[in-house]
């Protein structure tokens, strides 16, 4: 399966098609200046988010449930409108230019987006001829990701039928169909199996490294986000309260954990569904 | 060069139809239902003076046909709505396509399927006698006007509402609306021979109607351009209402 999954993956780098769009390595990918987000019900999701990503690093955004990550990714991804600040990715500004945005970007969402009655294979190919690949190219890519995220063998099985770990694994694959310069990762291994999860990890750092896919990804998982990101952002009640690598976070608090950096950042444990509550008494 | 977006998401709704047979059999058998039933109750009024035709089935074809492309053309808003409650849409809407093209395929797909199931209906009244004066021009041009006003009409409405609930059961619990389009026509009688005045005023008021005149005279008469041009002006102007009033809905889907 590894010999399977790594041919796949030097296939796919061959074909590396988005050059042209993708930001200079030393440059920013992504520029994110005193962004917010209040919800017509007052919530107030995002406060005066401000980060940077360079091009091909891996950029975590730390945080429970309801901190703010998915709206925050969901402003880059041009799914959510900010009411304040800006946000530019790849070059161009999410709310001014939001379709020059969608061509560079990849998205894999936390509640998974899938057409039950489509087979895995049509649900990539038409992906992929949706950014303007052609039939048979789109076909090819569909089959190496397939591959990739071990699917092959259920590629013309409808999606209704997968698992929920299995639907997640398509989403992915669907999201790199185009190999964007800019991938958002919304919660990316939630439901995988550990297996999964480690060929999912492993596909992230060889696509990343060797096309150098930027990656914005959120997590409530800690080991993911220690394995993953180059650095990371702690985001709690809306707001990033440290940015810096896992190591020198760690560094910073004189902690091995990031469970430790969380609690030094924020004043208070981590706790995954925490930030849900939190939102839920801010709306009421 | 590429295939236009709204093309390849009509493609992955045909595709999906004969995945989904009780949608085909369930959106086609009611209509069939009421046509025969229909034709058997009211076949006396072909012996009315002036009655434009002895086969009853003939009159009431054109109305078979809106019966199927009107309500019929709400499972396209149905399907958008459970694209929402999927979230399937917001992975298209991650891609470069516009919600235009995503809302446009999804009734194109639809479309097809409902010229497909109107040709049913229309070999029905064929083989219970019935005869298209105009013969397969006039037929078709008689399916495409039956299609045009689902799509200008109940298309619109409920791919609006699609777009503001993102429920697919709010938009089902609307579909019954349709019938009432057709059923305030002279779908089953002709207007002279209905008493009262103010269904007479409603019916002429109703822009189906017009729609429904310029199909039967096809199926019945011959080219009336006149009425041809009337039915299209009438699905010009409800295009021209309904579709920027869609446009304008497309903002609510972004949060």
């Amino acid at each position: 399966m590894q010999h399977r999954l790594e041919r796949a993956l030097d296939e796919l780098v061959q074909l590396n098609p988005g050059r042209d769009h993708r930001p200079h390595i030393g440059g920013d990918a992504i520029v994110v200046e005193a962004l917010g987000k209040t919800y017509p019900d007052g919530t107030e999701a995002v406060r005066a988010v401000t980060f940077r990503v360079a091009a091909g690093e891996c950029y975590g955004l730390l945080g429970p449930n309801g901190a703010g990550k998915s709206t925050t990714v969901g402003i880059l991804g041009t799914l959510v409108r900010p009411t304040s600040g800006r946000a530019n990715v790849a070059g161009f500004d999410v709310v001014a230019h939001p379709r020059h945005v969608r061509r560079r970007i990849g998205f894999a969402m936390q509640e998974v987006g899938i057409d039950a009655f489509a087979t895995a294979r049509e649900l990539l190919v038409l992906q992929g001829r949706l950014y303007g690949l052609r039939r048979r190219e789109s076909a090819h890519r569909a089959e190496l990701l397939l591959a990739i995220v071990d699917l092959t063998d259920a590629a013309d099985k409808r999606l209704g039928e997968f698992s929920g770990g299995m639907q997640r694994r398509v989403d992915l694959a669907a999201a790199l169909m185009h190999l964007p310069a800019v991938l958002f990762l919304d919660e990316p291994s939630e439901g995988l199996d550990p297996r999964a999860r480690a060929a999912i990890w492993h596909a992230l750092d060889q696509l990343r490294q060797q096309l150098h896919i930027t990656v914005v990804l959120t997590t409530h998982y800690m080991d993911e986000a220690d394995r993953l990101c180059d650095r990371l952002g702690i985001i709690d009640r809306g707001t990033i309260v440290a940015e810096n690598t896992p190591a020198a976070l760690k560094a910073s608090v004189g902690s091995d954990s990031l469970e430790d950096v969380y609690l030094h950042y924020t004043g208070h444990a981590f706790e995954p569904g925490d930030g849900t509550l939190v939102a839920m008494e801010r709306a009421a | 060069m590429s295939a236009p977006a709204s093309l390849l998401l009509a493609a992955r709704t045909l595709v999906q139809f004969p995945r989904n047979p009780l949608l085909l059999g369930f959106s086609l058998a009611p209509v069939l239902m009421m046509f025969l039933v229909f034709g058997a109750l009211f076949e006396g009024v072909t012996h009315l003076p002036g009655f434009p035709t002895d086969n009853y089935f003939e009159y009431l074809a054109p109305t078979a046909i809106l019966l199927t492309t009107v309500p019929g053309i709400g499972n396209a808003a149905v399907a958008l709505a459970a694209d929402f409650q999927s979230r399937y849409i917001y992975k298209l809407l991650t891609t470069p396509i516009s919600i235009g093209s995503i809302v446009l395929g999804r009734l194109i797909g639809d479309a097809v399927r409902l010229c497909v199931q109107a040709v049913a209906v229309l070999a029905l009244a064929i083989a219970l006698g019935a005869h298209v004066e105009t013969g397969i021009p006039g037929a078709a041009l008689m399916i495409a006007l039956g299609t045009l006003l689902g799509i200008v009409t109940f298309g619109v409405l409920t791919a609006n509402l699609a777009l503001r609930t993102k429920d697919a059961a709010a938009v089902q619990a609307i579909l019954p609306m349709a019938y009432l389009l057709i059923f305030l026509t002279s779908a089953y009688q002709q207007p002279e021979q209905i008493d009262s005045p103010v269904m007479r005023t409603i019916i002429e008021a109703n822009p189906a109607e017009h729609v429904l005149r310029a199909m039967r005279e096809l199926m019945l008469s011959g080219y009336d351009w006149p009425q041809l041009g009337i039915a299209l002006a009438v699905i010009l102007a409800l295009g021209g209402i309904g579709i920027p009033l869609t446009v304008r809905n497309y903002r609510s889907v972004y949060r």
